[in-house]
Formats: C-alpha cells, sequence, structure tokens
C-alpha cells in the first residue's frame, strides 16, 4: 500500500474511534459503587428499608461523582484534610482509603444528606416503638403473674 | 436466727434504707430470705438494670441510626474504614454509651470514638458556640481512654460512634442508654411536628432546638427576665443579653445558619413564622441573670406550602414566611 493513503487511513481511523478522557471513568465508577455500598452499608441480612436507603445513597454519590467529573469536589465520607487533587487517581477508592488511613487525630466527620438522616432517624423511631411495644407486652404479662 | 427475728432484721434494713429513699427488692423464695437478698440491700447499687431476657440486643451496620436502648454488636467482616453510627434521643433524654467489650488493634489504625454531639459534613451540632467542651474534648476515643473511662456521657439528646476496623474478625459491643436530663439545652428533633419548651434556669449559656425540617413555629410564651422593653434598641437584639432567636439553614451548625427572627421581650400571645429550611432552629440566649423560658410548637411545611413560599419570595435564602 502506498504510504500516502495508508496514512489517511489510519489518520481517519483514530480521529473517528478518538475517545475522550472523561468516558474512561464508567469502569472505575461501577467498581467504587460496589465497594462504596460495602463499606457503607452492611448487604447481610438488612431489610427493605435500608436496601432503598442504599439505593438512594449511591444515587446521591453517582450524583456527586458525575459533579467531580466536572472538577467538582468528591462528597464521600471522608477527613477534611483528605482532599484529593492529583486527576489520574481521583476516581480511585484505594486512594482515599490511603488518604484517610492518615491517622494523625484530625476531627472526623461523615458526608450525609439530610434526607438521608430522616429517614434514617425515621426508621430508628419505628425500631424504637416496635421494642417498646414489646416490652410493654412483656411488663405487663409480668405484671399479671 | 429464728424465722421471725430474721424477718424483723429485714424488717428493720428495709425501713433503714427506705430512708435513703433509694428502691429495693428481696427475692423471697420459699419463705427463706437468701444471705446475697440481704447484703444487696446494703449495696448502693441501684436495681435500675433491666433483667437480661429484657436487654433489646442487635448488630449495627457500618453506617446506622439507634434510637432505642440495648446492646449493640459491631463484627467486621472486611476492613471497615469510615463508619458511624448516631444515636438519638428524646429531647429530654441525655446519651451514656458503656464499652462492654472492644477487641481492636489499636496499634494497628483501628480506632473507635465517641462524639459529643452530631458531624455532618464537617458542621456540628451544638456549634462550638453553644457546647460546654471545646472540640477535642468532644471526641472520647477508646485506645486513649476507653479501658480507664468505659462510659461516656454526651450532655445533650444526640451522640455519635465513629470506628475503623483494618481486621476482619474485629469487633466491639457497646450498651447504649438513655438518662434523664431536667433541663435540656441542645437537643435534635426526632420528628417534624412536635412542642417543647425550654428553661435556662439563670446560666450563662446558649440554647439550640434542632429540627431537620422546614417547619411552621408557633411560640406560644416567651419569659425572659427582664420586663424592661425600653432596652430593646433599633438594632434588635444581639444588644440585649437574653433573647430567643429563630435561625434557618441547610447544614448542622447554628453558628452558621441565618437569623430569620428574633425576640427579645416577653409576650404571651402565639407568633408564627414559617422557615422553608432544611434546618429550623430555636435558639436561647442567656445571660444567666435570670430564669428564661420559651414554649413553641412546631409542624411540617407540605409541599404546596413550600412552593407558595417559593413563589412570593424574593430572597435566595432559605424562604421565610
Amino acid at each position: 500500500m502506498k504510504p500516502v493513503p495508508l496514512v489517511l487511513l489510519i489518520t481517519s481511523v483514530l480521529l473517528t474511534t478518538h475517545i475522550p478522557l472523561s468516558t474512561c471513568r464508567p469502569r472505575d465508577l461501577s467498581l467504587m459503587n460496589s465497594q462504596l455500598d460495602d463499606v457503607l452499608l452492611n448487604r447481610a441480612g438488612d431489610d427493605a428499608m435500608s436496601y432503598l436507603v442504599g439505593e438512594k445513597l449511591l444515587q446521591y454519590l453517582q450524583r456527586n461523582l458525575g459533579a467531580q467529573k466536572a472538577g467538582g469536589v468528591l462528597h464521600l465520607p471522608h477527613f477534611p484534610t483528605a482532599q484529593l487533587r492529583s486527576p489520574h487517581e481521583d476516581n480511585s477508592l484505594e486512594e482515599l482509603t490511603e488518604f484517610s488511613k492518615r491517622n494523625d487525630d484530625p476531627p472526623i466527620s461523615i458526608d450525609l444528606t439530610f434526607h438521608l438522616l430522616r429517614n434514617m432517624i425515621e426508621m430508628a423511631r419505628n425500631e424504637n416503638q416496635r421494642e417498646q411495644a414489646g416490652l410493654n407486652r412483656k411488663y405487663l404479662d409480668e405484671a399479671g403473674k | 436466727m429464728s424465722g421471725t427475728s430474721r424477718a424483723q432484721l429485714c424488717f428493720l434494713l428495709l425501713s433503714v434504707t427506705a430512708l435513703r429513699g433509694h428502691a429495693r427488692f428481696l427475692d423471697i423464695q420459699d419463705n427463706e430470705i437468701s444471705p446475697e437478698g440481704l447484703l444487696s440491700l446494703l449495696s448502693s447499687e441501684l436495681k435500675r438494670e433491666l433483667p437480661e431476657e429484657f436487654v433489646y440486643r442487635r448488630a449495627l451496620r457500618c453506617l446506622d441510626m439507634v434510637a432505642v436502648e440495648g446492646q449493640f454488636t459491631f463484627t467486621a467482616v472486611r476492613p471497615q474504614l469510615n463508619c458511624a453510627v448516631f444515636f438519638i434521643g428524646e429531647p429530654s433524654d441525655i446519651i451514656s454509651i458503656e464499652y462492654d467489650s472492644v477487641t481492636i488493634d489499636c496499634r494497628g489504625g483501628d480506632f473507635v470514638k465517641v462524639f459529643d454531639g452530631w458531624v455532618m459534613k464537617g458542621e456540628k451540632f451544638p456549634s462550638t458556640q453553644d457546647h460546654p467542651l471545646p472540640l477535642y474534648e468532644r471526641y472520647s476515643d477508646y485506645c486513649e481512654t476507653g479501658v480507664t473511662r468505659p462510659i461516656v456521657r454526651s450532655s445533650q439528646n444526640v451522640a455519635m460512634l465513629f470506628f475503623r476496623l483494618h481486621q476482619s474478625g474485629s469487633s466491639f459491643t457497646v450498651t447504649f442508654r438513655k438518662l434523664i436530663n431536667p433541663f435540656p439545652c441542645n437537643v435534635v428533633s426526632q420528628t417534624p411536628e412536635g412542642s417543647f419548651t425550654m428553661i435556662i434556669p439563670q446560666q450563662h449559656r446558649n440554647c439550640s432546638f434542632s429540627i431537620i425540617y422546614p417547619v411552621e413555629i408557633q411560640i406560644g410564651e416567651l419569659s425572659l427576665g427582664q420586663h424592661n422593653d425600653l432596652k430593646r434598641s433599633i438594632l434588635g437584639c444581639a444588644s440585649s443579653g437574653d433573647f430567643v432567636e429563630l435561625l434557618g439553614g441547610n447544614g448542622m451548625d447554628t453558628s452558621k445558619m441565618f437569623p430569620m427572627a428574633d425576640l427579645c421581650y416577653s409576650f404571651n400571645g402565639p407568633a408564627q413564622m414559617k422557615v422553608g429550611c432544611d434546618n429550623t432552629v430555636v435558639r436561647m440566649v442567656s445571660s444567666g441573670k435570670f430564669v428564661n423560658r420559651v414554649s413553641f410548637q412546631y409542624r411540617l411545611l407540605g409541599h404546596q406550602e413550600l412552593q407558595q413560599m417559593k413563589g412570593n419570595s424574593i430572597e435566595d435564602v432559605c424562604l421565610r414566611a
């Protein structure tokens, strides 16, 4: 083959298949989601409500990760000192955990939305009321003896 | 010792302990009073513990919220590096967390810390202005003080537990109890509707009641020590040592929230205000010279009301009406 048509062919192939950098992320995203899911919520033996909560949390995180692609700040549970700056390592959960291993006693915090917090409070209240009802029944049984 | 003299001795002991005002009980089986029963009268340990079968137990999750008293265990099946458990009680409770058994590797970077309050996105409730302790004293680390001081008490109805476990198989168990607080100062409301009376009895402190919902607040009664209305300056209540302010914002920290209204004179009629923020706070500032009291009710703002407020309001900063 002559060199010029070959070069043209290669150039046209490269131009049509050019993949912008941002679309290389999805693989890491799913990796991070599954690891985060495990990190934040213990899957074994949870009821439907905590599954829904987990789903909401994942949606929230995906939205935030989308914002981070555009250069925003990552709102994952982290220490205030652990600001990720390296563009190559942004989406790596391993890097996050490496940063957070810097255990030099900073004030610790957690990132949650009010929506998630409200749902958690409601679940906890339901648990409390169920337990109190059960206790009341036991006390009445004891008193009746 | 004969039966009657033993009974008389027990009666005497009961009367003596009854004078101290503490409750005791004796387990009498087969009309015999055991020596253990007698000795338990003399011990100062109050029998407030529930019998073993009544204690509520469950496993903790990495991200969890607990509102029920009981014993909670977390066992790591894989490394868990960023976990938090929120505790919340009724407004008039304070939280007591006791470490029952902790098997973690402190030197390997594991930790279990109790925080006196709630922290979200770096914002703390109660804020540093409203809490008696400085920030670093509000974190209590098991690895440092957990063995010598196994019981940690909060100053208000909320507390948090942060933990990190690297090894699978590490675990810890804590007992969560709620104790009565006669003058609750900082409160996070569990519900979007309710009522509360906050009393600050001649103490120089600031107290916040936080409702993490958009609500309409109706202040029924406000009694601030001074009766001199002339003290209120044109600039507002800040110059007065005792006042109540309504704050609204989208974070937990009351010092970063926007003032919606302030009141520094006593009144009796209801005054209401709608605050369309994610977090609505009624905060009372007290100089310590008087007994200050405020009673209020709150109810959740419906979706339609919020839409109406958005339509009416020209301001961007959390809707108010």
